[in-house]
């Protein structure tokens, strides 16, 4: 019993030899998933010792014996929806959906399509760019998900092209102790312009380990929104490396409230003049869930701007990690970057740990960072009371304008209004008008 | 309407109220005044109900009914309204939400449908005038970012929103103007009618003028030391509180 790592990684690699077998595609390919697999062998599963992992415990997920995805018939009426006119792709267990699938009528030379199918129509562009980001080499799960991804999707837009309505991705688990690996690869080429929502859902425990990458090509505008709504015994570790040229411009919404663990690792390279982002993340947490964030914001060139936000709202015994740092190279002089974490307890057994880092190898930077965690603000709640305002609604009231302030800051609307619903759902308030 | 017997309070293990009387019948105004530490702010969040607040002796009945008992959100549907000294910025939540959700919260108490939104509407405007309050205030988070002025002027308007049976004004006249004072005085005196009690506390005499109360006490060490007329007032201000000093602040140093 003592040699447990070697043990543990064999199913893995008896795995990805079935997997290999299966698989007809492009050499190119194969040999990204043997490096990927390589990798995952050298990292290995992760320990708490290690400083990135030392909040995030595996010991529930690594006791399971996970299965190789299959196929799932769900009902159509099941799915959320964004009440809006989208191009829509349902992903089951990982694998496509057509008929559950709509992409409307597209500009010239755009892409919105299932990544396997792609392979055999957009082969060279997407040999050109997955996996070629330099984000998370470290993390075991982006690795597995390299190695064993069966599909996802593939988004091209051509420069200068604007897509309008939004980009629907939703990917649905049916559980049984399914190991899903769905994969995004979105380029924006030069000045293109796209609004996404990917959207996790399911039912019953899993593992999903999904990873994004997202290209922003110069004075590209990218709004990313990742709404992870999985079942409560789900186990979530994903990963989003994202690329920005030259006076581009992404924003990425963080929401999730779902999931016993939850974890997302972020890179994002500002990679060109004038690039700018927003990250702005919210995590609901109750009874035992944990949300957990990690990210990394390299600044590689001058007059970069990056914000994040990040709030949690925790309850039970749940559990919130924060850790994110700004690193500034020396050549990213005038970068503007700002970093808040603010977490607010529900109750007495719920956890922050939170670490924020900045890292300035430049001069002539305006970098700010600031955290805090803490329980409701006791003056407001009795001024409420004060008022005839019940105490469960005052508290509800409190919590909804500390975790409202996240989503006003998104801009795609029946999103914002959709999680406003679960907001207001979650706080058992009634509606929420006004501002 | 308001009756306190013998009421000691103390706060975090500090005797602060060492056994007031007193009983305020619809109609009447009644000032509290007092030098600093005399426990005057003490008596208001006992009224309302503060937490941390911890009567030790004595009672408090409002129509009856034994309020001590009662959480403050009970009080106030029973109709006793706090104006803070120190009014508590909510970030987030809208004035017009917070007020619409207490309303209602008043209304559900009293076993009545929620408000039409209309006639709230309505009855914003129209109280809105009387504290010459500007309509972006509703749209603004309660109290975030207002003057001190606004902050007192939002405090009578939420009262006379809510019409009170009995009001407590915690030093309304802290921090305001004489302009901003006489506004804000105006907005209590057109509340006033032989239904409705208030409570005004007030280190100066200055408020009175504006507000002008049936009965004065001065409050000094946690008792009430002497009730009078308006005229006491007068009396306080010319001669001061030195008269009634003998131990100064007691309150004030466990705060």
């Amino acid at each position: 019993m003592t040699a447990i790592a070697p043990l543990f990684l064999d199913p893995y690699r008896l795995a990805f030899a079935t997997f290999m077998a299966e698989r007809r595609e492009p050499e190119a390919i194969s040999r990204l998933r043997h490096a990927a697999f390589a990798r995952f062998e050298t990292l290995g599963w992760p320990t708490r010792r290690q400083d990135a992992w030392r909040f995030t415990d595996l010991a529930a997920l690594q006791a399971l014996n996970l299965q190789q995805p299959s196929d799932a018939r769900i009902d159509a009426a099941a799915l959320p929806t964004l009440e809006t006119l989208t191009h829509r792709l349902v992903f089951v267990n990982g694998r496509l959906a057509l008929a559950l699938s709509q992409v409307r009528a597209l500009p010239e030379q755009t892409t919105i399509a299932g990544l396997a199918q792609s392979l055999s129509t957009h082969s060279p562009r997407i040999e050109s760019v997955l996996d070629s980001l330099p984000g998370l080499q470290s993390h075991p799960f982006s690795a597995l998900n390299t190695a064993f991804w069966e599909d996802g999707a593939f988004i091209y837009i051509p420069r200068g092209t604007v897509i309008e309505e939004p980009i629907h991705l939703l990917f649905y688990a049916t559980g049984g102790d399914m190991a899903v690996y769905p994969r995004l690869l979105l380029a924006l080429a030069d000045g293109a312009q796209a609004t996404v929502v990917v959207e996790y859902r399911g039912q019953g425990r899993s593992l999903n380990a999904p990873l994004a990458e997202l290209h922003l090509g110069d004075n590209a505008t990218l709004h990313y929104h990742q709404v992870q709504e999985e079942s409560p015994q789900a186990f979530h570790l994903g990963g989003i490396r994202v690329r920005q040229s030259r006076a581009s411009q992404a924003q990425l919404h963080l929401f999730s409230s779902g999931g016993q663990l939850a974890r997302t690792d972020l890179e994002v390279l500002l990679d060109g003049e004038q690039a700018g982002c927003l990250i702005n993340g919210l995590t609901l947490g109750q009874e035992n869930q944990t949300g957990d964030y990690h990210l990394r914001i390299e600044h590689a060139q001058p007059h970069g701007t990056s914000e994040q936000v990040f709030k949690s709202v925790l309850d039970g015994q749940a559990r919130a990690v924060f850790d994110g740092l700004i690193h500034v190279r020396q050549y990213a002089r005038k970068t503007d970057a700002r970093q808040t974490n603010r977490n607010l307890l529900l109750s007495r057994q719920a956890q922050v740990h939170a670490n924020p880092r900045l890292e300035i190898l430049a001069d002539d930077v305006k970098c700010g960072h600031g955290s805090s965690t803490g329980f409701l603000d006791p003056d407001a709640e009795f001024y409420l009371r004060t008022r005839g305002i019940p105490w469960s609604q005052a508290r509800a009231l409190l919590v909804h304008a500390f975790a409202n302030d996240s989503l006003s800051r998104i801009a795609l609307t029946p999103l914002r209004e959709r999680l406003g619903r679960v907001l207001a759902t979650r706080l058992a308030l009634d509606s929420i008008e006004g501002n | 309407m308001l009756e306190i017997r013998n009421l000691y309070a103390t706060v975090e293990g500090r005797e602060i109220l060492n056994g007031i009387d007193l009983i305020i019948r619809p109609g009447e105004t009644h000032a509290i005044m007092g030098p600093n530490g005399s426990g005057k702010s003490t008596l208001a969040n006992v009224i309302a109900g503060r937490e941390g607040y911890v009567v030790t002796g004595g009672e408090i009945r409002f129509d009856g009914k034994n309020l001590l008992e009662m959480d403050p959100e009970t009080r106030a549907c029973e109709g006793v309204f706090l104006a803070f000294q120190y009014p508590v910025e909510i970030p987030g939540v809208a004035n017009l939400y917070f007020l619409k959700a207490a309303v209602n919260a008043v209304r559900k108490y009293r076993g009545e449908s929620p408000v039409d939104a209309m006639d709230f509407w309505d009855l914003v405007h129209e109280r809105m005038e009387l504290v010459k309050m500007d309509e972006s205030m509703l749209k603004r988070s309660v109290n975030e970012g207002f003057s001190g002025g606004e902050k007192k002027r939002n405090e009578v308007f939420q009262m006379a929103v809510l019409q009170p049976r009995f009001a407590v004004m915690d030093e309304t006249d802290s921090g305001l103007d004489i302009d901003a004072l006489k506004v804000v005085a105006d907005g209590v005196n057109a509340l006033r009618n032989p239904e409705r009690g208030f409570l005004v506390i007030t280190h100066y005499q200055r408020l009175l003028d504006y507000i002008v109360p049936d009965y004065v006490h001065v409050l000094v060490n946690g008792r009430i030391a002497r009730s009078g007329g308006k005229e006491l007032a007068l009396e306080l201000e010319q001669q001061g509180y030195a008269l009634y000093n003998e131990e100064p602040g007691r309150a004030r140093r466990a705060a």
